[in-house]
């Protein structure tokens, strides 16, 4: 790590003496996956980022300056984050964009951070932040804890589901604070017997028929399970609990969301998702229904995830921020992201503090499929967040 | 928790554990003629289950005889372009060989088709339960038994009838003895990469008809636990394949559904102590090939 620092400080001296850029020009970095497996988890990421460059540039720029992006590809190898911040470092970018999870977005964000640069991240830990990265990292999602305690409140109170099974795919560190989260918070509301049980597995797993088998063996049916995964074991899962026989309702966070995966669930139904936004064209918010509209024109497609919206807010964030202060400069605009409160993003109102990067109570929209389609049920915020 | 049904458990105990035998014994085919530990097996049941998502739409019979084809052909092209050159070079060398075919067809499969994973449903008659004796069981861990017994029949019948399999059998035990005694060295590989290839399939169509999606990683995880069953049942012999698959298949099906809630999450790590206490006390594995000698 060491020499890594050491490097990128020499990066940093090389840097300010080659990257003088013209005045009317300023560079934003995206150190992000354009190849391998984890690309398109952030293609809709970098997709809307990209979206709202084009139309803050069309729109005058940032005091009167044009964006500028500058790209590195870290070829889904979270390492290799550190070699694109700190090339990002050499190019002057004022701000950088890092991947959508803390393993990978991390090695970037320390880089920008040591250098005095801004980063983002959609990541969902509230380590990228103040408490794990610094100061000059920001996440524009809302934390694993907040979602999980949501999916509890909302199941609870909306639904008026009293007993819950969770099962945990206890691969990734996202889904372990979902689970964990939303069990915390279910107790809480429901009580101790509120958890029917409890069940792990793994993403990977070839079958998970002994969990299935725990749960229709359930002397009293539960009212929802939780199941807190991601593609493919994810739905694969859902698959084989509904050719089972359980068919009680399923609620699970943003790692599920999208319908690319949901024709592995014949006729996927009771489904809920956790997630940012509706990108089925029913959205409540119209800035929402509009961004997505916006997004379609500009790609042609429809976007896969919601994480769209994530992207798109990274930069709106910052030129926001950047007009507030009246500069581009990270330490000036870093300043002004603290003083956000509740300021109005494609994402969401997003309040952040000199102590808290991330959103918490946030509202959040969850969807619903129905025999394989999605509609939006509402937006919803959590009352009580626990951040450990 | 819950109260588990013990047919239940037996019928998701076999029904894994088949899996994982058919697995072993495809890993098991190859080592034996040719001590040859084929990571590549992975991408041949990986390839197999594309070509079912490839044909999603036409009828099952066309997709299952393509995805067969597919995975026959590749084996046979993996052992033509990469193994066969270096036939006589040492085994580490051709283990290197196998990773590097290996992930040479992942990245091939994540730029061309991408690593999102598909959706795919090639049997969806089989995906609804059945009550047997107050047990709920899915038709599909059924139709998973039967076909594991049938490959495991047809195998037996085809190494214990056929002069191919009599070569096979000839050949795992002292291949160069075998040669000197008229046994085609050329025939009995290819053949041992044709029926690997079969199995592969067979085991794609059963796991994407269990899991519902295709992804580039898909047969990696499966082939890395079928070696440790090839390890434990005994390196280099088919009956210790197919038994150790089995073993470790109902193992971990049996762990999850017996250990206690605290310590499932840590199933592997009892799957595995297991392996490595069985490997202690029986270093060539539960079933030794005769022909493999003892490891100094």
């Amino acid at each position: 790590m060491k020499s890594i620092g050491g490097m990128a400080a020499a990066l940093v001296l090389l840097g300010t003496v080659q990257g003088a850029h013209a005045a009317d020009t300023v560079k934003i970095g995206m150190v992000m996956p354009l190849s391998g497996w984890f690309q398109p988890i952030d293609a809709s990421t970098i997709n809307g980022a990209l979206l709202a460059v084009k139309e803050i540039n069309a729109a005058g720029g940032v005091l009167g300056q044009q964006i500028e992006v500058e790209t590195f590809d870290n070829k889904s190898e979270p390492l290799l984050g550190a070699d694109g911040a700190t090339q990002m470092v050499a190019e002057g970018v004022k701000a950088m964009i890092v991947p959508s999870d803390f393993d990978f977005g991390a090695p970037g964000a320390f880089v920008a951070q040591q250098n005095g640069i801004i980063s983002f991240s959609g990541a969902s830990d509230p380590k990228f932040g103040v408490a794990g990265i610094g100061n000059l990292a920001y996440s524009l999602s809302t934390a694993g804890q907040a979602q999980g305690a949501l999916l509890a409140e909302w199941g609870f109170e909306d639904q008026g589901w009293k007993t819950a099974y969770v099962l945990l795919d206890n691969t990734i560190s996202y889904t372990k604070t979902l689970c964990g989260s939303f069990t915390e918070r279910w107790k809480e509301l429901a009580g101790e017997e509120g958890i029917l049980g409890e069940d792990t597995f793994l993403n990977g797993d070839p079958s998970i028929d002994a969990q299935v088998s725990r749960i229709t063996g359930l002397g009293t049916k539960p009212d929802v399970v939780l199941l807190c995964s991601y593609a493919p074991g994810g739905p694969s899962a859902i698959r084989q609990l509904r050719s089972a026989g359980v068919d009680a309702p399923i609620i699970t966070g943003e790692s599920m969301d999208g319908d690319y995966w949901a024709g592995t669930v014949p006729g996927l139904s009771d489904f809920y998702v956790v997630n940012f936004g509706s990108l089925y064209g029913d959205d409540t918010d119209p800035a929402v229904a509009d961004f997505y509209r916006r997004y379609e024109a500009e790609y042609g497609e429809r976007a896969d995830v919601s994480y769209a919206q994530r992207g798109y807010a990274m930069i709106e964030a910052w030129a926001r921020a950047a007009e507030k202060a009246g500069s581009v400069e990270p330490a000036e605009v870093a300043a002004a992201l603290d003083t956000f409160r509740d300021e109005p993003l494609v994402v969401g109102p997003t309040t952040f503090t000199p102590e808290l990067h991330i959103a918490t109570t946030r509202p959040m929209t969850i969807l619903k499929a129905e025999a394989g389609k999605f509609s939006i049920v509402g937006k919803f915020s959590a009352d009580e967040v626990e951040l450990d | 928790m819950g109260n588990l049904n013990p047919i239940q458990i037996l019928v998701d105990t076999v029904s894994v554990g088949g899996l994982y035998a058919l697995t072993a014994l495809g890993l098991g085919l190859i080592f034996s003629v040719m001590r040859l530990a084929n990571f590549a097996h992975a991408e041949l049941v990986t390839c197999a289950a594309y070509a079912v998502f490839a044909l999603s739409g036409q009828p099952v019979a066309v997709a299952i005889v393509a995805s067969v084809g597919t995975a026959m052909v590749l084996a046979l092209a993996t052992e033509r372009l990469a193994f066969r050159p270096l036939r006589s070079a040492d085994q580490t060398t051709m283990l290197i060989a196998s990773f590097a075919v290996s992930m040479f067809i992942q990245k091939l499969l994540i730029f061309t088709v991408g690593s999102r994973p598909k959706p795919v449903d090639p049997l969806p008659i089989l995906a609804q339960p059945i009550a047997i004796a107050g047990a709920q069981v899915s038709l599909l861990k059924l139709a998973t038994i039967l076909a594991c017994i049938a490959c495991l029949g047809a195998l037996t019948y085809l190494l214990r009838r056929t002069s191919i399999g009599l070569h096979m059998r000839a050949a795992a035990e002292d291949f160069t003895m075998a040669q000197l005694v008229g046994v085609r060295a050329n025939s009995v590989i290819l053949a041992a990469f044709v029926l690997s290839g079969f199995l592969a399939a067979v085991v794609a169509l059963l796991f994407v008809a269990q899991t519902g999606f295709v992804h580039p990683r898909l047969g990696v995880q499966i082939v890395l636990v079928g070696f440790v069953a090839t390890v434990i049942g005994g390196l280099g012999s088919l009956p210790g394949a197919a038994a150790g698959g089995f073993l470790v298949g109902a193992l971990a099906t049996l762990l999850q559904a017996l250990l206690p809630a605290e310590l499932r999450p840590f199933r592997e790590a009892f799957l595995f102590l297991i392996v490595i206490l069985v490997l202690l006390f029986r270093p060539n594995g539960l079933w030794p090939a005769p022909g493999l000698k003892e490891r100094v």
